[in-house]
């Protein structure tokens, strides 16, 4: 079940591809002077994943979920496969989807990660999971799963913090569960 | 007309003259005792080391509380509300040295969810729970579930750290006996916070290693250190939620392997290690899990775990039982059923007591017929007859067992909605 690529290769293939896509934007300064912060001193440390939760990605990273029957393939289900690494509430029952979120909520740019395996197509997938933030707890679908998380010491595989950071507001509503790109290809 | 009309004034006056004359005899009348009923005020906490003996701290995240239960009789006895409510789920209060006040880490937001956050550690009278004073900090603490290690208290009650990811890793170190923030200092790659003698505290790194913060001397400056790596972060992590006895820190890895941390020199020592689980336990499949999974009784030398049978990556998996381990030999010498939080929360809500026939038949078809969803969190009373606090995040339950025995000796009904962290008084 573990990616077929070192964890390593995995950060660094994953922050370039974040990298890329957050050189063009310029109204994320809040965000990237926390991210600044955190690089200090880091040193060997895995670089920080930072998400640009609004981007699309490429249309063949992400496997067609319409192809997985039952609850595997289901966003509003637990065990749906991107939920591996999931702890909270699913957004796609507060209102959003597996990817966007509820109406009155702001999706944290910044997030914790998991390598969940499609059953559709038996490969390995880099997953993001943003928090959404601006309401209080959303109560519905309460997800708790844990495949290669990780405590807190190791705070980008870490489910159980608070990841509403550069919102408005510091009140996570739920999570979504955006797909990266295939794990393998690192 | 106007003549009238100071009349009907006059008139008005007169009669508010007397019902504000009443009110004001019913209150008096009404601060002392009458008839055996006390009424009018509010309590104060018994200081009588007795009465407080099985006494604990309980978290609430969507109350935003840290309720002071008594698990004798079974009741809340007190609250703290904590933070605003909403945002967070780190609520842990930590006792002053001579017992005097409650110190806890907060944030607030001017807006409720949103708005200007304003970060302090706050004060507590620990006898009527009443404000006393506020230390504004860096609004940087670090908010996880449930919040196990997000704030310290040095051994000699001077110095309080507080946990930050802003996302960066940092500690904030207050004095809370002047109430001045000190510092904050940043420790990229750690997190957590231990404390680890007077005017020291350790957290625990990405590398498997720890980082260790103390102050040299008394007009020393703090300073912040790393140790070798102890234990492997990729291969078998350790669980932040460790249990203390005496100058020994204690954590269970996920495969249930024991890494002691001795605090008492001027270096932390590591190990040995050794496993909570035979053989026939793992084949069993037995592994720790919870979001508070780890006790000791210093003064028995046992080790408490919560326990459930599950695959790799359990290790926040409600437990079933709590296994309890002779420290001195390493031997497990009692496994205890944690009994059913989902039939505990319904008898509860039922009012199905224990005294007649037909509820102890309710009772006892609840437990055997519910699907059980284990439970999430222990803690032991420190005193020389033990009580194990269990707890359930949702449904929300409490029960407490001798913690020697093993007996079921109550629970507590309505403790809350969604419960987090407990803590000793």
């Amino acid at each position: 079940m573990m990616p077929t690529a070192p964890k390593n290769a995995l950060l660094d293939w994953w922050t370039e591809r974040l990298a890329r896509r957050l050189a063009g934007r310029t109204s994320r300064r809040s965000a990237l002077a926390r991210l600044g912060g955190l690089l200090v001193g880091t040193g060997a440390l895995p670089l920080l994943p930072v998400a640009r939760g609004h981007a699309t990605p490429e249309a063949d990273d992400v496997p067609d979920d319409s192809m997985i029957d039952g609850p595997a393939g289901d966003p509003t289900d637990c065990n749906y496969w991107r939920n591996c690494a999931i702890d909270g509430f699913l957004c796609a029952c507060c209102g959003g989807t597996q990817s966007t979120c509820p109406p009155g909520t702001e999706m944290s740019l910044i997030t914790w990660i998991g390598t969940c395996r499609n059953p559709g197509d038996g490969r390995d997938y880099v997953v993001s999971y943003n928090d959404c933030c601006g309401s209080t707890l959303c109560m519905s679908c309460q997800c708790r799963r844990t495949e290669r998380e990780k405590p807190p010491y190791v705070l980008f595989q870490n489910n159980d913090l608070l990841w509403c950071f550069g919102t408005k507001s510091r009140a996570v509503h739920c999570s979504v569960s955006i797909v990266l790109g295939r794990a393998d290809e690192a | 007309m106007r003549a009238s009309r100071s009349r009907v004034r006059f008139g008005e006056l007169w009669q508010a003259g007397i019902g504000w004359g009443l009110v004001l005899a019913a209150l008096a009348t009404a601060s002392p005792a009458r008839a055996g009923e006390e009424v009018g005020h509010s309590l104060t906490l018994s200081t009588e080391a007795t009465a407080r003996q099985h006494w604990f701290w309980l978290s609430d995240i969507l109350l935003h509380r840290a309720g002071l239960f008594d698990a004798d009789h079974g009741q809340l006895i007190g609250s703290i509300a904590s933070g605003s409510v909403g945002v967070g789920f780190a609520i842990y209060p930590h006792r002053s040295l001579d017992g005097s006040q409650i110190v806890i880490p907060e944030s607030y937001f001017s807006r409720g969810v949103r708005g200007e956050r304003t970060d302090v550690v706050t004060i507590y009278d620990a006898h009527t729970l009443s404000f006393v004073a506020e230390i504004p900090i860096p609004p940087k603490r670090a908010e996880y579930m449930p919040g196990v290690a997000s704030s310290a208290l040095s051994d000699d009650g001077r110095t309080l750290a507080v946990f930050n990811v802003a996302p960066a890793q940092s500690l904030t170190l207050v004095n809370i006996i002047d109430r001045v923030f000190i510092a904050e200092l940043e420790t990229p790659g750690c997190s957590l916070v231990y404390p680890a003698g007077p005017e020291r505290f350790f957290m625990l790194c990405g590398n498997g290693g720890a980082m260790v913060i103390s102050r040299s001397g008394e007009e020393g400056a703090w300073a912040a250190r790393r140790t070798a790596p102890f234990f492997d972060p990729e291969g078998d992590p350790i669980s932040e939620k460790g249990a203390r006895v005496g100058e020994t820190w204690l954590f269970a890895s996920f495969a249930g392997q024991v890494y002691p941390v001795d605090v008492s020199g001027r270096e932390l020592r590591f190990g040995p290690t050794w496993s909570l689980f035979d053989d026939a336990a793992r084949a069993e499949n037995w592994r720790i899990g919870g979001q508070q999974l780890l006790a000791a009784h210093a003064k028995s030398n046992r080790l408490y775990a919560l326990v459930h049978q599950g695959g790799e990556d359990t290790h926040k998996d409600a437990g079933s039982e709590v296994w309890v381990w002779d420290l001195a030999t390493q031997e497990r010498i009692a496994r205890i059923p944690t009994g059913n939080p989902l039939a505990s929360f319904i008898r509860g809500q039922a009012h199905i007591g224990a005294d007649s026939v037909s509820d102890r038949a309710a009772s006892w078809a609840l437990e055997t017929l519910l699907p059980n969803p284990g439970s999430t969190g222990i803690m032991v009373t420190p005193d020389d007859e033990p009580r194990l606090i269990v707890v359930s995040l949702m449904p929300p339950a409490v029960i407490v067992h001798d913690a020697r025995s093993g007996e079921r000796i109550a629970e507590i009904t309505e403790p809350g909605i969604a419960l987090g962290l407990l803590a000793r008084p």
